[in-house]
């Protein structure tokens, strides 16, 4: 471990942060919490998904959902690997927490219940996943990190495709663009949401000072719409958002942050806008399905263990 | 010289710009064509119907649908092609020996190892 002087002369220099050895203790805890929410959100993704999946229209479309979810579990296991390497307890990390203890983006607990749903969720989220994992490609300083996330550069890049491609093809299908529009409604701003409290209120400076990530979260949430939007508009899908070209940049056309109903997953527009204390309190007591997605990852593990002590 | 580049070299007036419209479908992942892929095993044209033989890199390949989607929308765009037919061909298997130069160098600057 060094000195938060040395580590930040090295970044100076344009030197990679490689292993334990050269970080200090301010960018160890940087690194965990940013390898932590990206592991959680890669392995929570899985069973999120695998719920959708089982609706797949053909034995092809399954295939394909498969294939996404093996990629997410692979790039799950990079982060945690990496975890492990940085002197965390990975089984514990994984298999020992508690489910309201995970770290991954509320979304996510919110069921895709719906083969509609799972594409949009590949659109949206996975798309939010390129633009979060792209900006740490670029611009992290973990060394190791930043080689790793080539492969799954590619990948999400794969996994949006496929969202981009079946909401192509369901628009045409007739009632398409009405089964969509309602993905959408609710999808669309829990992906804004996704990418965090506004630059303002945003406590972790050490993120960007530090070079864990290169973006604000503010430039990542306009980077995810500048592509989102128009993606919708092309499919006549209606977003509740608009470019300004007069500010250069997408303003929200909606309460932002606002209420949600989980379990009609409806936005509460109607109530105006809330604090972001309040989205906190509604991150943190997780949503819907946040027990049973960690409990099914968690579950061997557990009746192993049983097995062993008996 | 690869199969897929033999059997490019063969083809007839009518079938090169059909080789040519393949190469604006790129793999799901990488920004490569399918023809320099070497995924392509054949291609005939017969009046407005397009006969292509093609494989995957692998049985259990995540992307076929969208392959074959994204190929048959392509060779529709081309005129006079009303009907475009894809035999999907396991043998001879797809082995990376298959790929062109192009696709070598452009699946390297990705990071992949061939």
């Amino acid at each position: 471990m060094i000195t938060e002087e040395a580590v930040l002369t090295r970044l100076a220099g344009g030197r990679l942060v490689e292993s334990l050895e050269q970080m200090s203790p301010i960018y160890l805890e940087g690194i965990q919490r940013i390898l932590t929410v990206s592991a959680d959100t890669e392995l929570i993704s899985a069973p999120a998904y695998y719920h959708a999946a089982q609706d797949a229209p053909s034995a092809n479309a399954f295939v394909s959902a498969m294939g996404i979810i093996q990629d997410e579990l692979g790039h799950a296991h990079i982060a945690y690997r990496l975890l492990q390497d940085l002197g965390v307890n990975k089984e514990q990390l994984i298999y020992e927490r508690r489910p309201e203890d995970f770290k991954y983006p509320y979304a996510f607990d919110v069921p895709l219940d719906a083969w509609v749903e799972l594409v949009v969720a590949n659109a949206f989220y996975d798309r939010a996943g390129y633009v979060l994992l792209g900006d740490v490609f670029h611009h992290s300083t973990f060394g190791p990190w930043k080689r790793a996330l080539v492969k799954v550069d590619r990948e999400e890049n794969f996994h949006l495709r496929h969202g981009e491609t079946w909401m192509r093809k369901i628009v045409k299908e007739p009632g398409g663009r009405e089964k969509l529009q309602r993905a959408v409604d609710w999808m669309f701003p829990l992906t804004v949401e996704w990418f965090g409290l506004p630059d303002t209120l945003k406590k972790h400076t050490e993120q960007l000072n530090y070079g864990l990530k290169g973006s604000s979260n503010d430039q990542l949430r306009q980077t995810w719409l500048s592509t989102a939007a128009p993606l919708c508009e092309t499919l006549g899908l209606r977003v509740p958002a608009h470019y300004e070209a007069g500010e250069g940049r997408y303003i929200l056309d909606y309460p932002f942050p606002c209420a949600f109903d989980a379990q009609e997953k409806r936005w509460r527009f109607e109530e105006g806008q809330i604090t972001w204390d309040e989205v906190l309190k509604r991150w943190k007591a997780r949503g819907p399905k946040n027990a049973e997605f960690v409990g099914g990852v968690q579950r061997g593990y557990r009746e192993w263990a049983e097995m062993v002590r008996s | 010289m690869t199969p897929a580049q033999l059997a490019r070299a063969n083809a007839s007036p009518e079938e090169q710009p059909l080789w040519s419209a393949l190469e604006d479908v790129t793999d799901p992942e990488f920004p490569l064509s399918v023809v320099d892929m070497g995924l392509i095993y054949g291609l005939r044209r017969e009046g407005e119907k397009v006969h292509l033989a093609l494989t995957f890199t692998a049985m259990g390949c995540p992307c076929m649908d969208f392959i074959l989607g994204d190929i048959r929308e392509r060779l529709l765009q081309e005129p006079g092609v009303s009907q475009v037919e894809i035999a999907i061909v396991w043998d001879p298997p797809w082995t990376k020996s298959r790929l062109t130069a192009k696709g070598v160098e452009r699946l390297r600057r990705c990071g992949v190892t061939v």
